[in-house]
């Protein structure tokens, strides 16, 4: 376990946005990852990557606001991307059967392909 | 007697205290003070240093030592006086002609002496003695207490020679009585006036508890110091413990730390007796698993039981008091301590009035708040004798199989406040003991989450004043357990709903994730309330290939 002060960063990609959470998504972090999404929805953007590849450690309020962000973009018909997700991660998204709910990539670059040619 | 005690050699770590009691008939000459009470625990030595001290007065002979122990006193008035009397002619005899085996010889009726005296040319004690027995021969209870009582006084009057006077578990002279017990309240405050003579400083023992009723009495406040006898540190505990091997011709194998011994937190009975189970289950070299086989069948069969077992009997009087006295004893151990309140005759099975006695007796005895583990573990065998009907084989093997697993244990303890992100701090803690145990790396990822799901459960939803987690990690090589408590609202497993994914995702609840991951994570999650806390328990079973 890194123990890295949590910051989201993003960048847009065509009509998609990406996300970088980095460190431990609690609540306070998840908070700034959900402000950080809602951004971007309000810009009219239904595409979200969000790429995991510096979250070293969620916990349950963490994945509160995720979830927050998967309703948030189910509502406006929108889809969102995970990448880059550790094994921890995933099999804690398994754990608690919130995979199917999703899309999972192994790389962002995956996720983009997908969202601009609908094809996996 | 005064004079069985150990060798000085094997005495050890008290001489601060020797040598401060050597000095207390200067301060009492000089008004500074001189009355000491001893405090300690059970078996810390305060007997034995008396007994010490005695034999070091005995031998400087500058000061009259006298010894009286009331462990063994009959309490009716003319017996204890006729008792306390003659025990201070022979002691001052046997100081005078420095033979301690006059001391000793209590057969020998005073009539004997008198030519011993007269021949020291003690003829003021030939007097006092003629005194004494008039008062008996007149059957005049009170001056015959008082003439006892006033013994040793008066000698250091008429020799111009200080007179320190032990009493040895003092308190049970509040239960002095006439003719039946209880009949005469208060004749413990006729020791007052000896206590106040300028001659006379007073070393007494006793319960803290009895003791400080006793000690409200005015005539017997003032001058008494109290001196707290302690422990003995580690090294000499275990220096202790090897002499008395020794001396019973015991040796320790080769390597054997004697790391045990800790458990009996340097009390010199308890190492003693240890010594002595040794001895008894005829070991002749001693491993550090034999200290714990030996140690069961102390506290279960051997001295140490018996010398429990006795203390016991001094506080209940009947068959249904004394398993009463075990359950609350037991329930005390369980709950960290004893609170108030109606639900405590529940426990003892006994009325609230008689529940109240039996725990005010434990309380002046100071059992119920003993910090002790050689008494908890003895409470445990007899509890499992006599009220789960096992036998004292099962009781023993209990215990041995008990610290046979704890020597194979790895304890550790936190606290953390509830506050941002101090889960992380937990987090890394379970990293670093993980690693201690060979753990693998992404086990103990999980294992991380699932501690950070119980502490912001506790965080978030008790509403604790205190506002800390207490943590305890126990390792064994088959398993971890990890306990994790906090004061605050109460909190069950019971409460926790299952709600489908699927159905959660369409009302829109996106908490109430954290237990389930932490069941998903762990082989077993227990809940329990103890007292104003709830403790969560978390055992993850090691199999040695993860």
């Amino acid at each position: 376990m890194k123990s890295v002060q949590f910051s989201v960063a993003s960048r847009r990609e065509g009509d998609a946005a990406i996300i970088y959470p980095k460190g431990y998504l609690n609540n306070l972090s998840g908070e700034n990852l959900v402000i950080e999404c809602g951004i971007y929805i309000g810009k009219g953007i239904t595409k979200i990557v969000v790429n995991f590849s510096e979250t070293d450690l969620i916990n349950s309020i963490g994945i509160s606001m995720l979830l927050q962000i998967i309703e948030d973009l189910r509502n406006i018909k929108g889809t969102i991307c995970c990448t880059n997700m550790s094994k921890l991660l995933r099999d804690t998204f398994e754990m608690l059967g919130l995979m199917q709910h999703m899309l999972v990539f192994p790389v962002e670059s995956d996720a983009l392909t997908y969202l601009k040619t609908g094809k996996l | 007697m005064p004079f069985n005690a150990i060798p000085a050699e094997d005495f050890l770590n008290r001489e601060p205290e020797l040598s401060y009691l050597k000095g207390l008939s200067k301060l009492k000459a000089n008004a500074l003070g001189g009355d000491v009470f001893l405090d300690g625990a059970r078996g810390m030595g305060k007997t034995e240093l008396l007994k010490q001290f005695y034999r070091i007065l005995f031998w400087e002979n500058n000061v009259v030592p006298f010894y009286y122990s009331f462990k063994t006193a009959n309490l009716k008035g003319t017996y204890f006086a006729q008792d306390y009397f003659t025990g201070f002619v022979r002691q001052y005899i046997s100081f005078v002609k420095k033979d301690p085996s006059l001391a000793s010889n209590v057969a020998e009726p005073l009539q004997r002496l008198m030519p011993a005296i007269s021949s020291l040319g003690l003829y003021w004690l030939i007097d006092c003695i003629e005194d004494f027995q008039g008062h008996v021969s007149k059957n005049d209870f009170y001056w015959q207490l008082v003439a006892a009582i006033s013994a040793p006084v008066m000698a250091a009057q008429k020799m111009g020679k200080s007179v320190i006077v032990m009493l040895d578990d003092f308190d049970a002279a509040a239960h002095l009585y006439e003719s039946s017990l209880g009949d005469a309240h208060g004749l413990i405050s006729l020791f007052g006036e000896s206590m106040r003579n300028r001659r006379c400083p007073h070393v007494i023992t006793g319960s803290a508890g009895a003791l400080e009723p006793v000690f409200t009495d005015h005539s017997l406040i003032g001058m008494t110091e109290r001196m707290r006898l302690g422990p003995l540190p580690e090294d000499l505990a275990m220096a202790l413990f090897r002499a008395h091997l020794t001396n019973l011709k015991i040796t320790c194998a080769p390597g054997v730390q004697l790391e045990f011994l800790d458990i009996l937190r340097g009390n010199p009975f308890y190492i003693k007796n240890l010594a002595k189970a040794a001895w008894k289950m005829q070991k002749n070299v001693i491993h550090e698993k034999d200290l714990i086989e030996c140690y069961s069948f102390e506290v279960s069969d051997g001295e140490t039981a018996f010398y429990w077992a006795s203390v016991f009997s001094r506080y209940v009087k009947n068959p249904a008091q004394r398993k009463a006295m075990l359950k609350l004893l037991m329930h005390a151990i369980e709950n960290g301590g004893i609170e108030e309140g109606k639900r405590l005759s529940l426990v003892s099975g006994l009325g609230e009035a008689e529940t109240e006695t039996l725990l005010g007796a434990l309380t002046t005895s100071g059992i119920i708040r003993a910090k002790d583990t050689v008494l908890h573990d003895f409470i445990h065998c007899l509890y499992m004798t006599e009220i789960e009907g096992g036998n004292a084989n099962d009781a023993r093997e209990k215990i041995e199989a008990k610290y046979i697993q704890e020597r194979e244990e790895s304890f550790f303890e936190m606290v953390i406040p509830m506050s941002s992100n101090a889960e992380l701090v937990v987090a890394k803690a379970v990293e670093q003991i993980g690693k201690n145990m060979n753990l693998d790396a992404e086990f103990l990822n999980y294992l991380q989450l699932a501690l950070i799901e119980v502490c912001i459960n506790a965080i978030e939803h008790s509403g604790s004043y205190e506002k800390k987690i207490f943590l305890k990690f126990i390792t064994r090589p088959d398993k971890l357990e990890i306990i994790v408590e906090n004061s605050g609202r109460p909190f069950s497993l019971e409460s926790l709903k299952e709600v489908p994914v699927e159905e959660k995702m369409r009302l829109g609840m996106k908490r109430g994730w954290g237990y389930k991951l932490v069941h998903k994570i762990m082989d077993s999650v227990k809940v329990e309330r103890v007292n104003d806390r709830t403790r969560v328990i978390l055992t993850k079973n090691i199999d040695n290939g993860s």
